[in-house]
């Protein structure tokens, strides 16, 4: 799940098609991609030091649900299946990972099989084995992670949580470390789990791996490469893996990363800026972003972010149960505006499926929107008068917001859209590690307020359970408006049983999306961007790769 | 947190005041026009004492400015809005967020001193949030005035348990340091307001930031009034009263307030100038004022993010802040000096 710079934000399929360079071929003997676009040669060795804004919630592949360490960390650790070290669609398309191949999938939806890749070695040597799939599952469950919802599908998984036995074994995992074989058993049809399975939670690590959060001394993994050194809160060091040779993915040009925990996203800025550091994760702050566009736009580049920004609605609480209201609002927000909070850092729009998500219509985010182009002023007439005519003229709303930059902000603007519209609403900020839980109380009975998704991975029902009625709950509800159309409900649960998102399982997608968004349940304005800002002895041309998924990639990266 | 006891008193009583009318050479002047020829003197705080009045003036005329001038409210946001700036269209935002900077009267006086990252006109935004700083400031100073009469007074003149259970209700408060004691009691009733019985105060109200500021203050104030009325009720005036029948309640409103009146000024007047500076500091982290209503401090803590590319954001609410609680200062140590020079009154946490 993800709400950026909180829990879980890890994205999916940026993408828009201006952003899909062809990944640089100079290292194609050791497979993938590895490089931006500028074609040239991508120089060996150095090191380099880059900065996080804060430390990554864990730096143990069972337990992060961050961007802060899943960028790292797919570095160090791979599952079973993965995504192509890619820009663009490429780079959101199912792939192989230590598995040989994709999973086989029983007609029924409900059995997987996949068969470990032969001669595998974790980053110290010791040899992978097929058991082991089954020993970084168990972590994920025991360990309560964040991502333990995700396997609970799998058959046995549940029980193995209640008897809450570590060494207990989970029925619908058969692994067979000699033929490398690997079935999974489903309880019921789940049509993103071969994307479950490409999740950092999913990743390998060695069988006798102790149940503990292993921040301070990583565990070894497969990838390019490993983790030397951690000092919480101070840096951790990143070395290539000389045991590392996958086919089809890159080694790593870098020998060193160094990244250090920075506060203060000006101090890093400048430092990019100066040479001290070669990139930095967190876009360049409001204040020196002009003059980063401006002076340095040959190693700055933003990308579009697979995230949609939304209002919820709480369609069981007045004035948002009557639809006029919720269609006014629609009409009322000042889309672009609100673009200008991120500093230009949200792309204006109105789709709720995000880029490169299958089933995402352009057109939706732009001509299409059936509230008027995003990118042009909102109806204001047009809103207030619905609003009048719906008899809520007047009615008191409360919007809720958290105090994380620029969340306030945005609910600020939004409470004063309403008013403009017709409506009274005063903002309400709380605290940003308690936001998402307060608003997911029914006891809260929230009226509206800021909500925002980044996809875990490309697969529609990532983003649709959100506004499915099917996962309206009295506690942690997701379904922040309660929004409960028999259609779309109806629609997501067909969907969710197809194994494939096929073209036209897309389409389907794309129909439900249409239809949520024309009928105004929530008012999606934009999808949010994010940056790559490299110092001047880094190769920007040949070697900056954006990843749909994970953002930038860390083993395209090369010097001069 | 303090170590001592915080408020720093020393009470001399009427022969002190004696002997300091003789050695001014005012025999028979009453206490309060000798006070008033004291402070005549004392041009200092009185042109600080004229400047807190200007400012209070300026931000009480915010509405004016806001309604014949900037054409806006202090809550307006003005994102995809322009203005022209010299015959020439400028956004108030730019599209990279980058709010407009002080126009002064390039466009008529609307963001005469810029605008901030939501388009909100940073000149009204100050003056509404002066307004409110000096209303919070001012009504939190008076009901901590109140509260602190009353339980010094009982406390002080009834003494045995009822002085022991509000000494030690007093010394629990004074033990948790005033900011974090009032982040804790602003970030609480912030998110889900105040009930007690039939009064209710919602969560977003001015009457939050200025019950918690009230209530943290009054350790401050009331154990030195207990102190000199533990001192008082043993004077002769006190048992003159009493031979005559006087009860408690009578003894305490015609005897002892007219003998606390100037200590209780002087501690007003200082107390305003912690208030508005508490106020500032729990807004500026999110537990006092809360938005879209402006205070000094959220504008402080709005302005920080911008700090490098448009510091007036910060340092003319900063500035405001500083003129306010200087100004109370000088007057306020003017008044004790006019009062009761000897007296060593001043609070300190």
């Amino acid at each position: 799940m993800g709400y950026l710079g909180r829990r879980a934000v890890v994205l999916l399929v940026a993408a828009l098609s201006m952003f899909v360079i062809a990944a640089c071929g100079g290292d194609d003997d050791s497979g993938g991609g590895g490089g931006g676009g500028g074609g040239g040669e991508a120089k060996e060795g150095g090191s380099i030091t880059i900065s996080q804004t804060s430390q990554p919630d864990f730096l143990d592949p069972a337990l992060s649900y961050t961007v802060n360490g899943w960028e790292p960390m797919w570095l160090v650790y791979t599952p079973l299946l993965a995504y192509p070290h890619k820009e663009g669609v490429e780079g959101s398309t199912l792939t192989a990972g230590l598995a040989e191949s994709l999973p086989k999938v029983s007609s029924d939806g409900k059995t997987y099989e996949l068969t470990l890749r032969k001669g595998l070695k974790y980053s110290d040597g010791s040899p992978v084995k097929a058991t082991d799939f089954e020993h970084s599952i168990k972590r994920v469950l025991n360990l309560e992670s964040g991502g333990s919802a995700f396997f609970l599908v799998i058959d046995g998984a549940q029980k193995y949580v209640d008897d809450g036995k570590k060494d207990a074994d989970i029925s619908g995992i058969d692994a067979d470390d000699t033929s490398g074989k690997i079935t999974i058993h489903l309880t019921t049809p789940d049509g993103s789990f071969s994307n479950v399975l490409a999740m950092n939670f999913a990743s390998l690590v060695p069988g006798d791996t102790p149940f503990e959060n292993l921040t301070k001394t990583p565990p070894p993994g497969v990838g390019p490469y490993k983790i030397t050194e951690s000092v919480p809160n101070r840096e951790f060091v990143m070395q290539k893996n000389k045991f590392f040779n996958l086919p089809g993915f890159p080694k790593g040009h870098i020998d060193t990363i160094t990244t250090k925990i920075i506060k203060s996203a000006e101090k890093q800025a400048q430092d990019v800026i100066s040479g001290d550091l070669d990139y930095m994760q967190d876009p360049p702050p409001a204040d020196i972003k002009p003059e980063v566009k401006a002076k340095y736009s040959d190693r700055y580049e933003e990308h579009t972010t697979s995230s949609t920004y939304y209002f919820f609605m709480n369609t069981r609480v007045a004035p948002f149960d009557k639809k006029e209201v919720r269609e006014a609002v629609n009409y009322g927000i000042d889309k672009p505006g609100l673009a200008r909070i991120f500093a230009g850092e949200v792309q204006p729009g109105c789709s709720f499926l995000p880029p490169g998500m299958p089933g995402y219509d352009e057109k939706l985010d732009v001509e299409d929107c059936p509230w008027g182009n995003p990118n042009d002023p909102p109806d204001l007439e047009k809103a207030r008068q619905m609003i009048k005519d719906a008899g809520a003229e007047g009615a008191k709303v409360t919007v809720w917001s958290n105090n994380d930059d620029p969340s306030d902000k945005v609910g600020e603007a939004y409470a004063d859209m309403l008013n403009k519209i017709g409506l009274k609403a005063t903002p309400k900020i709380i605290d940003g590690g308690v936001y998402f839980q307060t608003i997911g109380s029914a006891k809260t009975a929230p009226q509206t307020g800021f909500a925002n998704w980044f996809a875990d991975f490309p697969h529609p029902k990532n983003f649709f359970f959100l506004v499915d009625g099917k996962s309206i709950q009295p506690t942690n509800n997701q379904n922040f408006g309660n929004v409960d159309d028999p259609e779309i409900t109806k629609g997501i649960a067909e969907l969710n049983q197809e194994p494939e998102v096929t073209d036209e399982v897309a389409a389907k997608w794309g129909d439900l999306n249409k239809k949520l968004v024309e009928r105004g349940w929530v008012v999606p304005y934009g999808h949010r961007k994010l940056a790559t800002f490299l110092s001047e002895r880094m190769d920007f041309d040949n070697c900056s790769l954006f990843h749909p998924v994970y953002y930038n990639d860390y083993s395209s990266f090369c010097l001069k | 947190m303090a170590t001592e006891p915080a408020t720093e008193y020393s009470f001399e009583g009427p022969a002190a005041f004696e002997e300091e009318a003789k050695r001014e050479q005012v025999a028979g002047m009453g206490p309060w026009r000798l006070g008033l020829r004291r402070m005549r003197r004392n041009k200092v705080a009185i042109l600080f004492g004229l400047l807190f009045v200007l400012l209070v003036a300026i931000c009480v005329a915010a509405p004016l400015w806001a309604n014949k001038v900037a054409h806006t409210t202090s809550a307006e946001n003005h994102l995809s809005d322009t203005i022209t700036v010299n015959g020439k269209k400028t956004n108030v935002v730019s599209l990279d967020g980058v709010p407009i900077g002080p126009q002064y009267f390039k466009a008529d006086g609307k963001f005469f001193l810029g605008a901030d990252g939501n388009g909100r006109d940073i000149m009204v935004r100050l003056l509404y949030g002066g307004r409110n700083s000096l209303l919070i400031g001012i009504t939190a100073a008076f009901m901590t005035t109140i509260l602190s009469i009353i339980l010094g007074l009982v406390s002080g003149f009834f003494g045995g348990f009822t002085d022991g259970t509000i000494r030690a209700a007093l010394d629990v408060l004074w033990s948790f340091p005033v900011i974090i004691l009032g982040v804790a009691l602003g970030v609480a009733l912030a998110l889900g307001g105040f009930k007690l019985g039939p009064i209710s105060i919602q969560g977003d109200s001015l009457a939050i930031p200025i019950l918690v500021i009230g209530v943290v203050y009054v350790p401050y104030m009331a154990r030195p009034i207990r102190g000199q009325v533990l001192s008082l009720r043993e004077k002769e005036f006190v048992e003159a009263a009493r031979a005559q029948g006087a009860g408690p309640f009578r003894i305490m409103f015609t005897e002892m307030i007219p003998n606390l009146t100037s200590t209780i000024l002087v501690f007003f007047t200082l107390l305003i100038a912690n208030a508005v500076l508490l106020e500032a500091a729990l807004s500026f982290l999110g537990a006092g004022v809360q938005p879209p209503e402006p205070s000094w401090g959220t504008m402080i803590s709005d302005g920080v993010e911008r700090i490098a590319t448009a510091p007036h954001l910060t340092i003319v609410p900063g500035l405001m802040l500083v003129i306010t609680v200087l100004s109370l200062n000088v007057f306020g140590d003017g008044i004790r000096d006019a009062l009761d020079p000897r007296a060593k009154v001043r609070l300190e946490h």
